[in-house]
């Protein structure tokens, strides 16, 4: 049994305008565990991911990341187990416009406190944009410019990855680089929380969580794990 | 990095970065050139308080005379009271004594200038031109006990053709009036004669210093005495149509020994408590009424005040311009941000460093701006230094280290809430796709 990373108990998040869009999910994320998240629009994947990535707190319930508890702590410590944990990959890029692919990257670094340029050129050269380093993001093709976020998602490390909708603005032949990037990284042993509409994509994932009206619906094991058993 | 992004991210909104400098300019060029006039203006307006003449007039008390103010005519003569030469040492002994710059006591009189069909009446009056005064009883034993003083000091706007007088017992010169010298066709070295009709009979025997006396008709004497012009006077006011000669000369040949009409007393700062030392000196010398020059004192505030609170008023509303301006493109600039904002938090920024990023950007339009409209101030300075008070100002380095703090103040109070409206942008935002 792989080690928990994870974990939600009874975590309910009620917006302002009274939606309900998490109701008392009990969840937990494993380590090395890709798990894929579908579910009807407006049923509550993004809010999960927000939470599960110290974005957002819950109304109620439990959040513990790496044994931690996250409820209860301020924005600052927020912050604090965000940029230690968790590494996030956007289907809008989310690239600021005036910094260079590299300069992107080097930004992530520079909140982290952890500066260092040959890393973040490394970072860059696994996503395979060594010759794209010095473009700004106006420069680069859609594909690109998810590779520098995953890049950037990546280079402090985080135990954990979050992708919504990593593929949602890339052709075929774009997302499927972009898949075989994640998978890669899966390998390499990182937790991956994906939110897709797409069952194909929910094929590559260990597990995957279906969300009907904030709650979960399914859970169940798939892709490689499945057919592992 | 930090340098970095906002370099970037300046150069990236050049033209709403301008927008944001272009308003603190306007606040920073208005304060500039307000401080830099109020302290040329400053100094200057206590140069033109001088200019017209003296602050305080003190005249026998109940004395009906009109004064002869500067750019003023002389009245009748009625009932004649006189001060005392010998009481004014006393001015210096008043508790503002250090603000006394110096006085002159006229004595006036119409005398006839010239012989026969020429002749013409002018007004002539005795005053001191530097006259060292004992202090008889000074206010405190550490305190001199002389004091220099004359129409110099109260009248340094003259414009003196020729020479001052410089001997308080030269009794043969005269300073004529520019217009008396034109109609009596006087130029520097003439000789004169003036005649004086109204003597009293009988006093004309305290005649002293050579001044001639005969009798007609036996109540009147007339006194005459022959006078040459050491300098011609020019002061746009009444005095261009005056004679002026050491008192003592004016007392004999009126036959008034010791005696004054007015004195004018010149006080040495911008806002003096004249009247304070208007009424001291009324306490000090028995039958003396001190008047303030109101009128002249007021104008000259009134003008330096209207200015300025002209001035803090465009001030106020150039800054209020300054802070909206600001407070506009900053809000703008958070606005257009606001993902980046929430980007820069998803991936770990800390408020601080959100709140840094724009307030260095604040700091930055108030440097440059300030600077700018240090400049420009400069200008619009000299610009309502000639229109206002005809004079160029100096330029005061001082007033940039005015002008830069307020431009910088001014930028970064404008920029807290547009700065806190950034802090509170939420993390979850990237995910939700806005
Ligand atoms: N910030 C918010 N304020 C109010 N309601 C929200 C907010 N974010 C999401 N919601 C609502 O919560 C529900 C779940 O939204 P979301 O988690 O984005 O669903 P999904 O990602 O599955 O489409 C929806 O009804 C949505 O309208
Ligand atoms: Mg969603």
């Amino acid at each position: 049994m792989d080690e928990e990373l994870i974990s939600l108990e009874k975590v309910t998040k009620v917006y302002g305008g009274g939606t309900r869009a998490l109701n008392e999910v009990t969840l937990s994320f494993e380590k090395d565990q890709w798990t894929t998240i579908m579910g009807p629009s407006g049923s509550g994947k993004t809010t999960l991911l927000n939470i599960i990535g110290c974005l957002d707190l819950p109304t109620s319930g439990i959040v513990r990341i790496a044994g931690k508890e996250v409820t209860g702590v301020g924005q600052a410590a927020l912050t604090r187990l965000r940029r230690e944990n968790v590494g996030l990959i956007f289907q809008q890029y989310h690239l600021v416009p005036y910094l260079t692919a590299l300069e992107n990257v080097m930004l992530a670094q520079y909140y982290h406190g952890s500066p260092d340029e040959t890393k973040a050129v490394d970072a860059l050269k696994n996503v395979g944009l060594e010759h794209r380093l010095d473009h700004p993001p106006a420069h680069l093709s859609g594909g690109e410019q998810q590779r520098v976020c995953i890049a950037r998602a990546l280079v402090n490390e985080p135990a954990i990855l979050l992708a919504d909708e990593p593929t949602g603005n890339l052709d075929q032949t774009n997302g499927n680089v972009v898949l075989q990037m994640i998978q890669r990284l899966h390998a390499e042993g990182r937790a991956i929380v994906l939110v897709t509409h797409n069952p194909d994509i929910s094929e590559l994932g260990d597990r995957t969580i279906r969300i009907v009206d904030g709650s979960v619906e399914q859970d169940f094991k798939s892709g490689g794990d499945r057919n592992g058993e | 990095m930090f340098v970095r992004l906002l370099r970037k991210s300046i150069l990236r909104r050049k033209s709403r970065f301008a927008m944001g400098v272009a308003s603190v300019l306007i606040g920073a060029a208005v304060v500039t050139a307000l401080f830099t006039v109020s302290l040329g203006v400053g100094d200057q307006v206590g140069q033109e308080f001088t200019k017209y003449g003296a602050d305080l007039m003190l005249q026998p008390q109940s004395n009906t005379i009109q004064i002869g103010l500067p750019g003023v005519s002389i009245g009748s003569v009625t009932e004649q009271k006189y001060i005392n030469e010998s009481d004014l040492w006393m001015i210096k002994t008043i508790q503002h004594k250090a603000n006394v710059l110096g006085f002159a006591p006229f004595l006036y009189q119409v005398v006839t200038v010239g012989d026969g069909p020429n002749a013409q009446q002018a007004v002539l009056a005795g005053t001191y031109f530097n006259k060292t005064i004992q202090i008889l009883q000074p206010a405190s034993p550490q305190d001199p006990s002389v004091f220099s003083t004359g129409i110099e000091d109260i009248s340094s706007w003259w414009k003196v053709t020729g020479n001052w007088i410089t001997d308080q017992n030269d009794t043969t010169s005269a300073m004529v009036g520019s217009n008396v010298a034109q109609k009596l066709n006087l130029t520097v070295g003439d000789s004169f004669k003036v005649s004086y009709a109204g003597a009293q009979n009988g006093t004309t025997a305290t005649t002293q210093n050579g001044t001639t006396a005969t009798t007609q008709n036996g109540t009147t004497a007339t006194n005459e005495k022959e006078l040459k012009v050491a300098g011609i006077v020019e002061s746009g006011g009444a005095e261009d149509n005056q004679i002026f000669v050491n008192l003592p000369v004016a007392q004999d040949l009126s036959s008034r020994p010791g005696k004054v009409d007015t004195v004018q007393v010149s006080a040495l700062c911008v806002r003096c408590p004249v009247a304070d030392m208007a009424s001291e000196i009324q306490g000090k010398i028995p039958g003396v009424q001190g008047t303030t020059i109101t009128q002249l004192t007021n104008a000259e505030m009134s003008t330096l005040d209207k200015y300025q609170s002209m001035m803090a008023l465009v001030t106020a509303v150039a800054l209020l311009a300054s802070t909206m301006g600001i407070f506009t493109t900053m809000t703008a600039n958070v606005t257009e941000r606001r993902r980046e904002i929430g980007l820069m938090k998803s991936i770990g920024a800390e408020n601080r460093s959100i709140a840094s990023l724009f307030l260095a950007e604040a700091t930055l339009t108030g440097l440059i701006g300030g600077i700018g409209g240090f400049g420009v101030g400069i200008v619009l300075a000299q610009f309502i230094g000639l229109r206002v008070f005809s004079t160029t100002i100096p330029l005061r380095w001082e007033v940039l280290a005015v002008a830069i703090p307020i431009a910088i103040g001014v930028s970064l109070l404008a920029s807290a809430l547009p700065v806190r409206r950034a802090t509170a942008v939420e993390p979850a935002i990237v995910l939700r796709g806005e």
